[in-house]
């Protein structure tokens, strides 16, 4: 394949020579396939839908604030936790994208680190003087702090509710709310700006271009944050240890499976091209790979093992509680089977995928101090 | 004793590092234990922002600025010390005795950089770092604390110290022939005479005080220290980083027996097999520094091309140290250092120039890369991912 490669390359780089078309022009992919094509549809049809679907859901969280923090009734207070919960569940479909705008500013950073800082927040609560662009910040900021404060700050809701209306904390949990908006606007405004241009024209093959880079991405989400944040980390994976308290939504408690599958079907759907507007199935790494496996004439159907990688994660998740820390303390042989199977797509995603899309990976793995 | 056939070496190595005189152990390396202990809370309180200057000093020094007796550590063990990390930064017989004048400005580098922290850094622990501006910067999701070229002081003195407490000493002091084969420590040795009120003889214990700087961390169980590999900080976790690198693989297990049979031939009075030894351990350990200088400053490249400002300057820094480290590298070939003062100067220099890391280009990360690859048997890509 390489070989013949070389020799189409020499015709056609002799063939240009010959000719004004600048030679990029000449020198195709290695395939047919369309990077364009993917680019396209990832922008329209997945990543802007899902940042807008996002922030629609930031907007319905600072109306029900507003309303909440106006008139702190129970039923106000209800319906602000259920607009939390669900931009957190939409935060998830986007989390992974993690490309121009959104990587400049450090976006998931900024929106979900975890676990926060209990003790930073409430001294960033008491002295007002707290400024939230400052990276000592991440871990007092986001979905994570807002968890602590409308699930944590005491023992049942009446408390809470007291808590929150106090002024510093009012004040406080408007300002992380209104920074989820800020900060996911300018994201969202650069794509329609044009970035989205930038983005799908950026259809070559090196280490800068749109698809290389948004698989990287992808890849660096699915094994940091899917992978070993939500699932990993909190199982003992790495430490030896299990850390239940380290999981994702560890105050609101019931949720932390609810965020893991929003997280995993995004990352799913994009591998495997799923529009976020219609469900509808287009071009996306999947086909990409059925291409390359039927011009190399492969038996080896990478898309498919991937696919069943997840699918038995997916079945393992079933037993699996809704809690992901009650889980871990009672049967946390199921959580580490649920993190295998993720594991087990890692290798094929970063090792068989790459290869044959030809990118290389541009994280490693971080040095630990 | 090995009968079988094996011409270079009738010894038996043994498994572990376990050497015994009369049933009592005869390995023993508490000073280092103690250093990298002292060196450990040093670089730990360096990014405690309620650390004065003057504590910072007193645990480098273990004393008062006037020379009284200071309890500076956490570990009381440590304040009842006689010792200190100071006393052993750029001190080798080989390299220093003769050279105080770098040896005092070694030691002042560092304690320019202790200080540096609080003055300039802790300050602006609340500002965001910018071009010659000293503050916070994100590293991923962690927080680095910068000055104003964006080196972060605690990475540079921990790297520092691998270097000008752990190699020169373990290199250039006791496994040179001039301080194992000092004074009468042959003929003690040869006649089995042990040290004043000690189990072991004086070219012993050497060889130990060199096994420990690498093996003799704090709690590490050094009978059979690859198995914790990585476990402790300074050069034993750096070797470790090495050793998970394909092309080096298997550099902990050539150091580690080396260091067994060096001791075993020191035992069974074998000079020549255990100056072999000696040289393997220092060729490697030499390469271990190299190779990591080499690495931190090409990721620093590429976390730059990538944007990613703060962790470029992580790896920077990491790198700054190990550059600085290779001072105390050593040739076992020529028995001398393999690079000059003048050398690691100009690399600090161009690291440092301008704006430092703000403004440090691919092209002088590459060269400085290349010049120090230059020196060793590794190609800098080889030791830069």
């Amino acid at each position: 394949m390489k070989k013949l490669f070389l020799f189409i390359s020499i015709i056609l780089f002799t063939f240009a020579c010959g000719d004004d078309d600048p030679i990029t022009e000449v020198f195709p992919n290695e395939d047919s396939f369309s990077r364009a094509e993917m680019l396209e549809f990832w922008a329209d049809e997945i990543i802007i839908p899902a940042y807008t679907n996002y922030i629609s859901d930031l907007d319905i969280l600072k109306e029900s604030s507003t309303a909440f923090f106006t008139d702190p009734s129970e039923p106000n207070f209800n319906t602000f936790r259920d607009s939390y919960i669900l931009a957190y569940t939409s935060w998830q479909q986007v989390s992974m994208f993690e490309i121009g705008k959104a990587e400049e500013i450090g976006l998931r950073n900024f929106t979900n680190i975890y676990p926060t800082n209990v003790d930073l927040i409430e001294s960033n609560i008491n002295n007002q003087n707290f400024d939230l662009a400052l990276p000592s910040n991440f871990v007092a900021q986001g979905f994570p702090a807002l968890d602590y404060l409308l699930f944590g700050k005491g023992d049942d809701d009446e408390v809470i509710v007291q808590a929150l209306t106090s002024a510093n904390v009012t004040t406080y949990v408007e300002a992380l709310i209104d920074r989820l908006n800020d900060l996911s606007t300018e994201v969202l405004d650069d794509w329609n700006g044009g970035f989205r241009d930038e983005f799908v024209s950026n259809d070559g093959s090196s280490a800068t271009a749109s698809t290389d880079k948004l698989v990287n991405d992808f890849l660096f989400y699915y094994e940091r944050f899917l992978r070993a944040a939500k699932v990993g980390i909190p199982a003992g994976v790495f430490s030896g240890n299990t850390e239940p308290d380290r999981v994702e939504g560890l105050f609101s408690d019931i949720y932390s499976k609810l965020f893991f599958e929003a997280g995993f079907s995004s990352a799913q759907d994009f591998f495997n091209g799923i529009s976020f507007i219609d469900g509808r199935e287009g071009v996306s790494l999947k086909q990409y790979l059925e291409e390359i496996q039927l011009t190399n004439n492969s038996d080896f159907d990478i898309a498919a093992s991937i696919n069943d990688n997840w699918q038995s994660a997916e079945l393992v998740l079933i037993d699996i509680n809704a809690n992901f820390r009650n889980q871990v303390l009672e049967d946390n042989a199921e959580m580490l089977a649920l993190y295998d199977e993720l594991q087990k797509a890692v290798v094929s995603l970063k090792v068989d995928m790459l290869q044959a899309l030809n990118i290389q990976v541009d994280f490693v793995d971080a040095d630990g101090d | 004793m090995n009968e079988g056939p094996n011409p270079t070496n009738e010894l038996e190595n043994p498994d572990s590092y376990q050497f015994l005189r009369d049933g009592a152990s005869t390995v023993s390396f508490s000073g280092q234990t103690e250093r990298i202990g002292m060196a450990t809370e040093l670089v730990d309180a360096m990014v405690n922002f309620e650390s004065t200057e003057e504590q910072l000093l007193e645990m480098y020094s273990n004393q008062t600025a006037s020379g009284a007796d200071a309890n500076p550590f956490s570990d009381a063990s440590l304040n009842s010390s006689t010792k200190s990390v100071k006393s052993k930064v750029a001190a080798s017989n080989d390299l220093f005795s003769t050279n105080s004048v770098e040896s005092a400005e070694i030691k002042e580098a560092l304690e320019s950089m202790i200080k540096a922290q609080v003055s300039e850094v802790f300050p602006n622990q609340n500002e965001l770092a910018s071009l010659g501006v000293a503050g916070q910067i994100a590293d991923g999701s962690s927080v680095r604390y910068v000055n104003a070229s964006g080196l972060e002081y605690n990475q540079a003195v921990n790297k520092s110290l691998i270097g000008a407490l752990m190699v020169d000493q373990m290199l250039n002091n006791y496994l040179s022939t001039s301080v194992l084969d000092e004074g009468s420590n042959i003929e003690d040795n040869n006649n089995g005479i042990i040290a004043d009120g000690e189990v072991y003889t004086n070219m012993e214990h050497k060889w130990d005080e060199a096994f420990g700087y690498l093996f003799g961390a704090p709690g590490a169980d050094y009978t059979d220290p690859l198995n914790t590999l990585g476990g402790g900080a300074f050069l034993n976790k750096y070797l470790a980083r090495v050793e998970g690198d394909e092309d080096f693989k298997g550099i902990a297990n050539e150091i580690f027996e080396a260091l067994k049979l060096g001791r075993t031939a020191i035992v069974t009075k074998d000079y020549d097999l255990r100056d072999e030894q000696a040289d393997i351990v220092i060729d490697r350990i030499s390469e271990v520094i190299g190779v990591r200088a080499v690495y931190y400053l090409q990721q620093g490249k590429i976390a730059l091309a990538n944007g990613t400002l703060g962790t470029a300057f992580h790896d920077l820094s990491e790198g700054y140290g190990f550059v600085f480290s290779l001072r105390f590298v050593k040739n076992s070939n020529t028995d001398a250092a393999i690079f000059s003062k003048s050398e690691v100067d100009s690399f600090i220099n161009l690291l440092t120039a301008g704006n430092g890391f703000w403004d440090i280009d691919s092209a002088t990360l590459d060269q400085i890369s290349n010049d120090i690859a230059a020196k060793f048997d590794f190609t800098v890509e080889q030791a830069g991912s």
